[in-house]
């Protein structure tokens, strides 16, 4: 039975870890560069396992989610500058979700665009309000799931596996050095998107994690963000092999959804739109309660997802206020798929800040006693943190000497 | 509470909880008594945003006019643990600790299924 559970907790986590940030940036560094940013997602994803394993490690060892290590860590200042960015962040990410998320009611339904935001916050705010969270991940995880038919479209659309495998080798063919530092930031960006382990070490502080539920715990963040890359590959792959080769520049949902189509038909890309659609659902709740956790621990207020909406009210007020405030974003007008890379580049800056309380606490062994971080986990954690470090401070730079990924 | 502790890193800034396991705010501040040559002793915990202004400058300042400035002193007799987390001896509402969120409360409960 436990087995049973853990499965069907990796397979929600697969679903879960493709929001609208690895589609876009995926998607349009095949578009641009083939398949030779491959070995970033590979470098992407372990640093989110490094990070959610620690964070996990921290919420069951000390019973802290990342903002109590923050605050406590980084000191009031400090954690009000790191709270700021992070919530600026978030709310970015969150519109650019609940834009995606319309966008993809469109394409489905035919509907206006402007309705269909409204509909979207409305459709969230009642989902969060009346379904449990169980119920949520597991709806939003198994419907994700439809995105694989992105890894059945790489497959039918017949790549050159052999550039596919040397796209994982780390390498340079191109004379636009800058461009390829910039997908190569945004992939990073993409794959550590800050909220993720928000959300990941919150939940595990919530479920009343134990030194006990320690292997559940890597299981949890190998497999599922693990597999979640195997999607990032063949979102890659699709469009290296489809929009390069046609010279397409996949600059809407709409485009992403035609990877599917063109190989697959009509069922493929109905699949794909479903996937899209549940995958950023369910990108835009994590987002909306990762908000709401920041604040909440960093101001010492009761939280939880578990609790009962009155059981926690300035937790719930918050996330109500930052669904009106999301609406707001979406509503001006703004392209989600631009918002989108502005988000992800701007988490990539908010990064240190977020991922040094957590390496710290990790290796503090006051905390954690015996649990504190082995070697792989510092070394591991460390050069991650280098390099977080050395991506955060070139990642403006690069976004205004390519004209945000315009060349 | 009389054994030595790192209070810097084992209490500021941690996480306030009632004897109910409630979240009730945080060690914003320490009121810590001793004259010249005496020993410092933490007599008190201070909470909320009043006490804010003296944490971060500007920012700080800011923070306390946003949340309008009001201030929990907790006598530290009525710490009963200092572990992850501070346990108090008392119910939060004792202290007057939480109380935005029981403020909050009745509104939150307006709309139908608020206590699911």
């Amino acid at each position: 039975m436990k087995i049973f559970q853990v499965a069907l907790g990796i397979l929600a986590a697969i679903g879960g870890f493709v929001d609208i940030g690895d589609l876009v940036f995926n998607m349009a560094a095949g578009a641009t560069f083939g398949y030779q940013l491959l070995w970033v997602i590979v470098i992407g994803v372990v640093g989110i396992i490094v990070y959610s394993e620690m964070c996990g490690r921290v919420a069951a060892v000390s019973e802290k989610a990342v903002f109590d290590a923050v605050r406590e860590r980084v000191g009031f200042g400090g954690g009000l500058v790191t709270l700021v960015a992070a919530q600026v962040v978030n709310l970015m990410t969150l519109a650019a979700e609940v834009g995606g998320l319309a966008i993809c009611m469109r394409l489905l339904s035919g509907l206006p665009y402007r309705w269909l935001i409204l509909v979207a916050i409305v459709a969230l705010g009642v989902v969060v309000w009346v379904v449990s969270f169980d119920w949520i991940e597991r709806i939003f995880g198994y419907g994700g799931l439809c995105l694989l038919v992105f890894a059945v479209a790489a497959v039918k659309l017949h790549p050159d596996w052999g550039a596919v495998a040397h796209g994982f080798v780390p390498h340079l063919e191109t004379e636009d050095t800058l461009l390829y530092a910039y997908f190569a930031v945004g992939l990073l960006g993409a794959a550590m998107t800050p909220y993720e382990v928000y959300f990941y070490s919150s939940g595990g502080v919530e479920e009343g994690w134990t030194p006990k539920d320690l292997g559940l715990n890597k299981a949890n963040a190998i497999i599922g963000y693990g597999l979640g890359g195997f999607l990032s590959f063949a979102l890659m792959i699709v469009g290296g092999t489809l929009f390069l080769a046609q010279g397409i520049e996949p600059e809407t949902l709409g485009t992403i959804a035609l990877g599917a189509q063109v190989p697959l038909g009509q069922i493929g890309l109905l699949l794909a739109l479903i996937g899209i659609l549940f995958a950023v659902g369910g990108a835009s709740i994590d987002t909306l309660f990762a908000g709401a956790y920041n604040l909440a621990q960093y101001l010492g207020w009761e939280w939880g997802r578990y609790r009962t909406p009155a059981g926690a009210p300035r937790f719930t007020l918050t996330w109500m206020i930052l669904l009106v405030l999301a609406l707001g974003v979406v509503m001006s007008g703004v392209d989600p798929v631009q918002l989108t890379e502005y988000a992800v580049i701007f988490s990539v800056v908010a990064l240190p800040l977020t991922y040094l309380p957590i390496l710290l606490v990790a290796n503090d062994r006051s905390y954690m006693g015996r649990y504190v971080n082995g070697r792989v986990a510092n070394v591991l954690g460390i050069a991650y943190f280098v390099l977080i470090l050395v991506i955060s401070l070139t990642a403006i730079p690069l976004m205004i000497l390519t004209n945000v990924g315009q060349g | 509470m009389s054994e030595e502790l790192d209070i810097a890193l084992a209490i500021l800034d941690h996480q306030l909880i009632d004897c109910e396991g409630r979240r009730c705010g945080n060690v914003d501040d320490l009121a810590i008594e001793g004259g010249a040559g005496e020993e410092a002793q933490v007599v008190a915990i201070l909470s909320g945003p009043g006490v804010w202004r003296n944490r971060a400058g500007v920012l700080g300042r800011f923070a306390a006019w946003v949340g309008r400035g009001g201030r929990v002193r907790v006598p530290w007799e009525e710490v009963a643990e200092v572990a992850s987390h501070v346990r108090l001896n008392k119910r939060a509402a004792d202290y007057g600790l939480g109380s935005g969120d029981d403020r909050l409360r009745p509104w939150i409960e307006r709309i139908p299924g608020a206590n699911r």
